[in-house]
């Protein structure tokens, strides 16, 4: 095993639970970040540095493109299972990729690319499955493409510089997809408003692990009325961000579209 | 000259186009400018003109020079329609930007980035699938969209990583092979939306603007397709193992399309519904193609996508033309339509013609091939049939088209040419032979400064008549390619010569130990190459690589 590629590993997995299980919106997107910098070099040996610089002005750009798009939001609906879950399903994912390093024949690369992308694969899962808001979904959309290049990393010669710049495209493209989601459904009125037209129509479930206060989706109404500093505000936009108005009375709830299987 | 001038320019006209996009005028010059030097410098882009870029080979070929051909014109024409009918917002610079990721996947033999590339292309489509400032039922489909492009691409990235090194003991294994290959089938199904997994492509039918729905549906999953086609006959199908679970289950998911796609397709009253499900239907041609491990399946695999692309290309032009004429997507609210454009009628005859088809064309031998090698006879001849009941389709619609006109019909545009203003009258007042020469001379150059100032006005005037050109010159070419014109058995048969390059690339006199001439549309064996990955050559297969 190599320490420094171990550590790289380990943090990048840090920032993908870091990504999935956090409600502040400025974690996950910091959380993003950390997996976009950090799943490139894991590799052995790492890549030049053009193809770093490459990739890591495609990570900001794509970041900064996800940020656009969640400007002004301040809560997601996180993990239900909570962060400590989250980091042990993804330590079990790691273990299990460091150990079937190659999948039954020789890996041209580090194994710890393998670990990595396993565990991101695990952490993806769920949002995939069961995200009920915009972000949950594209974090799991993006983890399991990074993964995707992880594994292939742990298990093929190093990338060359062309395949770096297509990754880098990716990476570029995906930031932007997410941004214009997360965009549609602020302007429709909220992250979560995705949950209105998808077959089954339920209701949103309330967080099992850490529960919200009732007051984490109210922005305070007016900023000469903001809550005394020893309350607790556990969500708080930034100043220069604009924050959202008000909700009103709530909405109907969104007609089901037709069915569109046959 | 190599492929990359088209890709420049596509990435530069795609995102200035996209960079202006709140000035949709802007926006579209953009991204007209883009497809008409794209078209040039698609037909300049010689076979054997491969280029070495950052350890990557760019490798084209006649096929991929066809289909950059083929899709800057129909992409063109489709933002034609579009400025035309409805002009909705970021299509045109999507469209560029759509068919540069296609063609730089197509580009790239080795299957590890292409599929990457392919993906990209697919995440930009999102754009137009989820538009900004729409109702939550666009961030619903959008999303969606996102995680089925995501599925695939990670399926197809892994599947290919698995087998591109020396696996060593692991060759022996068919499992291993089973798997990677059923991931990749799996997730060109699921680009293409193939029953059963459709909801999110039938979703984006219903959200995203016609005009973008070929380029989502069609162009960029077949690059997708095209991208499999390689990787199973480079890495699988040499192998000749025993797969055969995964390539029954592949060639159903293939034919359950067909069959579905159709019924669905022909009990929809929404007429972007209808194209997305002809859409399924026609790609369940593509997913076959790669139930089949066998040579032959190279020519009318491919020749099969080109026709299907720009099939149903025209189809989707031919629904944006309606909608922006009539206001109504709903063919119960079209009654009569026929009436009102009639050149839209014949571009719908044309536009059937082909879909259906008729032994000899060579639409119709593609599908029948491809048929053929994938399924057991009697369900082969079922399926290769099935298109015959799409008549159908074609049929109610025109026969709504010719019944007597509802409101929307009569409160619509319709094809009747007009001019703005009345043509100004000049009367001769001069005498003498010269001073009347003189005012003739005048009067004509008014009378073109006036053409010229109207013009703007008169285009507004006729967008129906000219939409009704464009989707008609779309079902001609469609015509063109699916009865075997522009060269498009050639370039299907044609594999990349990139000699030149080194040892990327090594054409092999033998075959694959599966490999039949392709005979089933043309008369030429198809010839084999090697793609080997960029970096150590795996040693997968004992025997010659298999055509590429």
């Amino acid at each position: 095993m190599n320490p420094a590629l171990a550590a790289v590993a380990a943090v990048t997995i840090s920032g993908a639970v870091l990504a999935v299980s956090a409600r502040d919106v400025r974690a996950t997107v910091l959380g993003l970040l950390v997996v976009l910098l950090g799943s490139p070099l894991i590799a052995d040996p790492w890549p030049d540095p053009v193809s770093i610089l490459a990739r890591i002005a495609a990570t900001l750009l794509a970041v900064r493109l996800i940020a656009i798009g969640l400007r002004g939001e301040v809560v997601t609906s996180g993990s239900r299972l909570g962060w400590p879950a989250e980091a042990l399903f993804a330590s079990a994912g790691a273990v299990i990729g460091f150990g079937s390093h190659g999948l039954g024949a020789a890996g041209l690369g580090p194994a710890e690319a393998q670990a990595a992308g396993f565990a991101l694969i695990v952490l993806a899962a769920a949002p995939l499955v069961t995200g009920r808001d915009v972000v949950r979904l594209a974090v799991g959309a993006l983890l399991l493409l990074v993964a995707a290049s992880a594994i292939r990393a742990g298990l093929d010669p190093p990338p060359s510089q062309a395949e770096q710049l297509v990754d880098a495209i990716l990476t570029i493209a995906i930031g932007g997809a997410i941004a214009v989601i997360a965009t549609a459904a602020r302007a429709a009125g909220g992250l979560d408003t995705i949950n209105a037209g998808g077959p089954g129509d339920r209701a949103p479930r309330l967080p099992d692990a850490h529960r919200p206060p009732p007051d984490a989706h109210r922005p305070p109404p007016d900023e000469h009325h903001r809550p005394p500093p020893d309350r607790p505000t556990p969500v708080a936009a930034p100043n220069r961000t604009p924050r959202r108005a008000p909700k009103g009375p709530s909405p109907a709830p969104a007609k089901r579209p037709p069915e569109d299987a046959p | 000259m190599t492929v990359l001038p088209f890709l420049i320019v596509a990435a530069v006209a795609g995102t200035a186009s996209l960079l202006v996009r709140a000035h949709r005028g802007w926006s579209t010059t953009f991204a007209v400018a883009g497809l008409g030097l794209m078209i040039a410098s698609a037909a300049s882009i010689g076979p054997s003109a491969g280029i070495r870029i950052g350890g990557a080979i760019l490798a084209p070929s006649d096929w991929l020079r066809l289909y950059a051909v083929l899709g800057s014109i129909v992409g063109l024409l489709l933002v034609a329609v579009d400025g035309s009918a409805v002009h909705e917002p970021d299509v045109p610079g999507i469209v560029v930007l759509g068919l540069g990721a296609a063609v730089l996947a197509l580009a790239l033999p080795d299957p590890g980035i292409a599929v990457v590339a392919a993906t990209a292309g697919g995440l930009a489509g999102i754009l137009v699938a989820a538009p900004v400032g729409a109702a939550a039922r666009a961030a619903f489909v959008g999303v969606r969209e996102l995680r089925a492009l995501a599925i695939a691409g990670a399926l197809a990235i892994a599947a290919t990583a698995w087998l591109a090194r020396p696996l060593g003991d692991l060759s022996a294994v068919p499992a291993v092979f089973g798997l990677a290959y059923l991931a990749f089938a799996i997730a060109v199904a699921i680009r293409f939306g193939a029953i059963p997994f459709h909801l999110w492509a039938a979703r984006v039918a219903d959200a995203a603007p016609g005009v973008a729905l070929p380029l989502l549906m069609a162009w960029g999953p077949a690059a997708f397709a095209a991208v499999a086609l390689v990787w199973i006959d480079q890495s699988v199908a040499p192998l000749a193992l025993p797969l055969g679970n995964e390539r029954s289950l592949t060639a159903a998911i293939g034919a359950v399309s067909v069959v579905l796609g159709i019924v669905a397709a022909l009990i929809q009253d929404d007429l972007e519904h209808v194209v997305g499900y002809t859409i399924t239907a026609d790609a369940g041609f593509v997913v076959l193609g790669l139930a089949a491990f066998d040579t032959a399946v190279w020519e009318p695999s491919r020749t099969w996508i080109l026709v299907f692309v720009v099939g149903r290309s025209a189809f989707a032009a031919w629904a944006v033309a309606i909608h922006g004429g009539f206001g109504s997507r709903r063919l119960p609210e079209l009654a009569g339509w026929a009436r009102r454009a009639p050149v839209l009628g014949l571009a719908l005859v044309v536009i059937a013609a082909v879909a259906i088809g008729w032994p000899g064309l060579i639409a119709w031998q593609a599908r029948t091939a491809l048929a053929h090698l994938a399924l057991p006879g009697a369900l082969a001849v079922v399926v290769a049939a099935a298109p015959l009941a799409s008549a159908a389709i074609y049929a109610r619609i025109l026969w709504i088209g010719l019944r007597a006109r509802g409101s929307a019909v009569r409160n619509g545009r319709g094809e009747r040419p007009g001019w703005p203003s009345p043509w100004p009258r000049r009367p001769m007042v001069g005498l003498g032979r010269t001073e009347r020469l003189l005012e003739r001379s005048a009067h004509a150059f008014g009378g073109l400064l006036d053409i010229l100032w109207t013009l703007p006005a008169a285009a507004r005037l006729n967008r129906m008549p000219l939409a009704s050109i464009a989707v008609l010159a779309l079902a001609g070419l469609a015509f063109t390619v699916g009865s075997g014109g522009l060269g498009v058995p050639e370039a299907a048969r044609a594999v990349p010569l990139i000699g030149e390059l080194g040892p990327v690339a090594q054409p092999t006199p033998s075959s694959t130990p599966s490999s039949t001439p392709s005979g089933s549309i043309g008369p030429e064996t198809t010839p084999a190459i090697t793609f080997e990955p960029i970096g150590p050559s795996p040693s997968l297969s004992p025997s010659p690589s298999p055509s590429g």
